[in-house]
């Protein structure tokens, strides 16, 4: 088991009570696995994201990586933001080595070890390219490569294409399964398409509307890459879809 | 033949639609427009305050090749006064923006005992300093510090604002990659500055100028061009040699907001903004 998550909950303060975001949720991870949390919008998926990132706090409850607590943001866990949040003054080889560059690594190794995770996600070529001269497909491409470059346990990806166009979105996630497949790390992604996590997942984990907690648990056995249009695909992805709209009409 | 002369009229049609010709076409109009109104005024109106533009043009040809008679100095020996005064004053503004803006904007603590004094000072047009600073730094110092505290407050503002909007996804960034606070600042929120910096300078070098010439109209030893002007218009009545001294300024201005424009651009173009 790489990720424990025993327990978590999570309160904003609110004038005089509490608003409860995150209730109940426990979750083991193995490693190697590829989740997906899959909730609507305003449904906390992000910030149980941001907690295991380390850049927000639990209010009650522990997350294990390898066994060992975590306490606020650390390099053992690399993040992929929906806004790219690539350094616009760094160019591509800047951005990607900037985690190696914080471990006062020189610049000799350092470009010897990001070369590899460049090429991996395919922009040779485009070392010295700025983010503003790259289309919201590469800026990803960065963003991803700058996450491995610093070798995490495990991967954390918040919406990483929600921000893209649809064609361009397919293509990066057959990019990730390659990707991953090839650097067999444990990924967390969050998303709210259903597509994009039957596309993707070992393991979806749909979450409730507010408090959200863990509403089901789907394993998906399918082999790769997966067929949209296959009749097995539609099917679950219909059942998953009532199940979120039901929640949504609760909510309300 | 007409075949030809049609052909000729579109080229220069199709000249004038290039922005930079068009442009480079109607300041040269602008200005001879401005010169020839100008030289109409003089002659009409008959005083001696305006000279006419050639008048003016000989005076400051003159001023640059001869030791003024009554000031002792060539027009260069006046550039450079007032250029040492305004570097040095723009040093000493720069040396306490820099860190007091980023300390402003990252700390705080720092922030909230910095900003009442900041803005009880902010409001304070910088030439109402010039009696308090000619007797306090006295005539080599005095008209220095008016341009500190022109030039400081645009600086600051601008530091301090660049701080504030750092974009929190790349601070977020950053602690996931494993920045410590010191690296967030060196490595995220200096960089993200600069920009915002180059602002402050610019805006900064256009206030310093308008301080060093009224500076030195008030009081400066050792020439300068605001004291140029003064005299030689209110001491010397030579009103040819004031408006030498006027075109000087405007040029110099002219030129140190063009080199400002350029240096901002590459400077954005470098921090990866378009």
């Amino acid at each position: 088991m790489i990720l424990e998550i025993k327990d978590l909950m999570k309160s904003f303060p609110k004038k005089k009570d509490e608003m409860l975001a995150i209730a109940d949720f426990d979750l083991d991870v193995e490693e190697g696995e590829f989740v997906c949390i899959l909730g609507p919008s305003g449904c906390g998926k992000t910030t149980i994201l941001r907690i295991i990132a380390g850049l927000e706090s639990q209010t009650r409850g522990k997350i294990l990586l390898n066994g060992k607590e975590i306490s606020g943001p650390g390099s053992d866990r690399g993040m992929v933001f929906q806004e790219f949040a690539l350094f616009p003054w760094r160019t591509v080889r800047r951005n990607v080595e900037f985690g190696l560059e914080l471990k006062g690594i020189p610049p000799e190794e350092r470009r010897e070890r990001t070369q590899k995770f460049i090429e991996l996600v395919g922009l040779n070529g485009f070392e010295d390219y700025h983010p503003y001269q790259l289309s919201g497909g590469m800026k990803q491409r960065v963003g991803i490569a700058r996450a491995l470059a610093n070798q995490p346990a495990i991967l954390l990806m918040d919406e990483p294409f929600g921000a893209l166009d649809a064609q361009t979105r397919n293509l990066m996630q057959k990019e990730l399964l390659r990707i991953w497949s090839e650097t067999k790390k444990t990924v967390i992604f969050v998303t709210h398409s259903v597509d994009e996590a039957l596309y993707l997942a070992d393991r979806i984990v749909v979450m409730t509307a507010r408090p959200s907690s863990i509403g089901q648990i789907y394993e998906i056995k399918w082999p790769r890459p997966r067929d949209r249009a296959s009749p097995e695909f539609a099917a679950l992805r219909k059942q998953i879809l009532a199940q979120l709209e039901s929640m949504v009409k609760m909510d309300e | 033949m007409s075949e030809g002369k049609v052909d000729r009229l579109d080229d220069v049609k199709e000249l004038l639609k290039k922005p930079l010709i068009k442009n480079a076409i109607m300041t040269v109009i602008s200005l001879g427009m401005f010169i020839m109104t100008w030289w109409a005024v003089s002659i009409l109106a008959n005083l001696v305050y305006i000279p006419t533009p050639w008048e003016a043009l000989d005076a400051l040809v003159r001023s640059f090749v001869e030791v003024d008679p009554n000031l002792g100095i060539t027009m260069w020996q006046n550039i450079y006064a007032s250029l040492r005064r305004f570097i040095l004053g723009f040093l000493l503004a720069l040396a306490l923006a820099i860190p007091l803006g980023l300390a402003m904007g990252y700390s705080k603590i720092f922030e909230l005992l910095a900003k009442p004094v900041v803005e009880v000072f902010r409001p304070i047009p910088p030439i109402a300093w010039v009696p308090l600073f000619i007797l306090v730094f006295a005539y080599f110092w005095g008209p220095i510090m008016v341009i500190f505290v022109g030039v400081l407050f645009p600086l600051l503002s601008n530091i301090y604002f660049g701080v504030k909007s750092v974009d929190p996804i790349l601070v977020d960034a950053a602690k996931t990659q494993g920045a410590s606070r010191l690296q967030i600042f060196t490595k995220v929120v200096f960089p993200y500055t600069i920009p915002f910096l180059m602002t402050g300078i610019r805006i900064g070098m256009g206030i310093g100028w308008m301080c060093i010439v009224a500076a030195e109209m008030i009081g400066v030893q050792g020439g300068g061009l605001g004291y140029y002007i003064l005299t030689q218009a209110l001491t010397l009545g030579l009103y040819d040699k004031m408006f030498a001294g006027l075109i000087v300024v405007a040029i110099l201005g002219l030129l140190t907001t063009g080199i400002m424009q350029y240096l901002e651009n590459v400077t954005n173009r470098r921090m990866g903004i378009r």
